[in-house]
């Protein structure tokens, strides 16, 4: 602490001796142990992201090397948060459900009210977001991600062999409660995502920070659409059972009755295969009228549902 | 974070804080700070041993006879330091990925509000700010909905809703009332008592198809918020389940429905498939699940399961080949 209170108000470096003989804990110990402790406590404080400069006094003279904290690089500048801001942020402190993550909000959270910033959450309604991630490989894959170092780790697909695979991190998504790691795959050459809970054993660094660049054109968002189907590019027309087949009907693009009993439904779809079986899904509640194919592979997918009890 | 760095941290953020405000008592600085008051003493008492020099007015200071009587914090000599120190890059990142999320989730009118906090964070972490490497996507829910349900939970009004379900396949109308609305994995949900049902329900916000208040208030109900720390979906002795072969295209059934792992066997074709249990909500979901993936699963037990699914496939093939 002293050291950083030290450092803050000196507006000159401050050379190495200097630092010694202000303060009572370096004075006391011998040289050998007063560079250790100055070099772990260096270390502490560049932990607790705060930057040590170093320079000299003098540039026409070889001085030996000062050290000091830049107050306008090392305070919190004046956010101006309106009170809803302010909330917001009070609110989001409390997303993470994860140990690590949860206290990193909350000293953050500490900060802004040192600041004077008022966090009154109540002035917000919203919903309660809530983030775990228990996923073992999560902390490393983090890490990696935010400091860009290189990566290894078994991996095993469902039904699949597990392989060693070799990836620079982009970055780490969550999509429907579930975490992926992206990046570019050396062994593939290609971006992939990988899901952190196929990830068996540990994630290992392969390689120092920031040995690689995260090509200014990468976009976690355009690997995550791949999660995605696709836009529906096509339409189906359905005979569906009244009131049956709700979520189809959720996606339909328009509704009209037939009789009493059923209804005509037009269905935008992209993939023939997903969406055979989830008309398959509905049994007799669901009559495909066209396309041809679509109407075929549903009729596949029922004659296999048969062969079950065969 | 081990205790002594997160004590610096906090020594470092009292230090400003006490000075803004002068004469607070010990007891509202550990609740705006999460800790007992007793850590709050201890981190005061350590406090005055720190400062920018060792003689009188280089060590904070604090007014011990107000501490001590009354209970509330005067701090001297600590006016170098001012202002807290900037967020971490660790810091800001938790609380980036944090917001984005709530951004994901919020509704119309807190979009603007949560964007401005975001660029302000953005600017103040680190040197420089921050990309954060994160990302976070929730499922969506139509935005009228979600913020006719969400003022129900402020204003505590009972709404009624058009619900659709998804594993029985039934569209229901129920008057509910509020209580919170959340997300879990990923999925926007309202917690509710539903009137319908006499209980607390959840319901998915992207399967309620309307939602209207209804002018009625809402009323308080007894029933204690569920524990979701396990998940919505706890099996016990009475939850249908059923004995599946799972062939290498539909092996991701397993990991994505946490289903019980029973080994990999050969089938009477040859094939080898991945045997597991799996329970459903209900015999309907079973049902649906199995014609849905007719030939990459194939239903091993109960019998009356694989009867079920092979009856509906046979009526269902009616249909076409007229």
């Amino acid at each position: 602490m002293n050291l950083i209170f030290a450092l803050l108000v000196t507006r000159q470096f401050l050379s190495k001796e200097q630092i010694r003989q202000s303060i009572a804990d370096y004075r006391e110990s011998s040289q050998q142990a007063f560079e250790r402790k100055f070099d772990r406590d260096k270390d502490e404080l560049r932990e607790l992201g705060i930057a040590i400069e170093t320079g000299t006094n003098d540039k026409y003279f070889e001085d030996e090397p000062g050290y000091r904290i830049r107050r306008d690089v090392a305070e919190l500048p004046d956010l101006d948060l309106t009170r809803e801001e302010a909330a917001v942020l009070g609110l989001a402190a409390q997303v993470w459900e994860h140990s690590g993550l949860a206290s990193e909000s909350a000293t953050a959270l500490l900060k802004l009210k040192a600041a004077g910033i008022q966090v009154d959450t109540d002035v917000l309604r919203t919903a309660e977001p809530r983030l775990s991630a228990n996923e073992p490989a999560f902390d490393t894959a983090w890490e990696a991600a935010t400091r860009r170092i290189p990566v290894t780790f078994v991996y095993a697909r469902p039904g699949g062999e597990q392989m060693q695979r070799h990836v620079q991190p982009w970055g780490i998504i969550s999509w429907n409660g579930r975490w992926y790691l992206g990046g570019h795959d050396l062994d593939r050459g290609e971006p992939r995502l990988f899901r952190l809970s196929r990830v068996v054993g540990d994630v290992e660094h392969d390689g120092a920070p920031g040995s690689y660049e995260v090509p200014p054109e990468a976009s976690l968002s355009d690997l995550a659409r791949a999660l995605y189907p696709p836009r529906p590019d096509r339409t189906a027309v359905l005979h569906v059972r009244a009131e049956r087949a709700q979520s189809l009907r959720r996606q339909a693009a328009s509704v009209a009755p037939v009789d009493g009993v059923t209804d005509r439904v037009e269905l935008p779809y992209s993939s023939s295969r997903d969406t055979a079986g989830e008309i398959a899904s509905y049994g007799t509640d669901v009559v495909v009228l066209e396309p041809e194919d679509l109407r075929a592979r549903v009729v596949e997918r029922l004659r296999a549902a048969l062969e079950v009890t065969s | 974070m081990n205790r002594t760095r997160a004590q610096v941290l906090r020594m470092l953020a009292l230090v400003p804080y006490l000075q803004g405000n002068d004469g607070i008592p010990v007891a509202d600085v550990a609740r705006e700070f999460g800790v007992p008051p007793r850590q709050i003493q201890e981190d005061l008492r350590l406090l005055m041993y720190t400062g920018v020099g060792e003689y009188a007015g280089e060590l904070i200071d604090f007014d011990l006879g107000a501490l001590e009587e009354d209970g509330v914090v005067h701090i001297r000599d600590a006016e170098f330091m001012t202002r807290p120190l900037r967020l971490s890059t660790s810091e800001g990142v938790a609380l980036i990925v944090a917001l984005r999320t709530l951004r994901a989730s919020a509704g119309e009118n807190e979009l603007p509000i949560i964007d401005g906090a975001l660029a302000k964070l953005e600017s103040a972490v680190g040197d420089g700010g921050v990309e954060a490497p994160v990302d976070v996507h929730v499922g969506t829910a139509d935005p009228a909905v979600q913020s006719t349900l969400q003022r129900a939970v402020t204003q505590g009004e009972r709404v009624e809703i058009e619900y659709a379900n998804a594993s029985r396949d039934e569209r229901t109308v129920r008057r509910i009332d509020p209580r919170r609305v959340f997300i879990e994995n990923g999925q926007l949900y309202v917690e509710a008592w539903c009137l319908r049902a006499e209980d607390l329900r959840f319901f998915r916000l992207d399967r309620v198809l309307s939602a209207r208040t209804t002018g009625e208030r809402a009323e308080e109900h007894d029933g204690a918020p569920r524990d979701l720390s396990e998940g919505f979906f706890t099996p016990g002795d009475d939850t249908p389940s059923a004995i599946l072969d799972l062939t290498p295209a539909a092996a991701w059934i397993q990991e994505y429905y946490e289903a019980q792992d029973l080994g990999t066997v050969t089938r009477p074709d040859g094939s080898v498939a991945q045997r597991v249990r799996l329970h459903g909500s209900d015999w309907t979901w079973l049902t649906r699940l199995a014609l849905r993936h007719a030939g990459a699963v194939h239903v091993v037990e109960p019998v009356d399961l694989a009867a079920r699914v092979a009856a509906e496939a046979r009526a269902a093939l009616d249909a076409y080949s007229g």
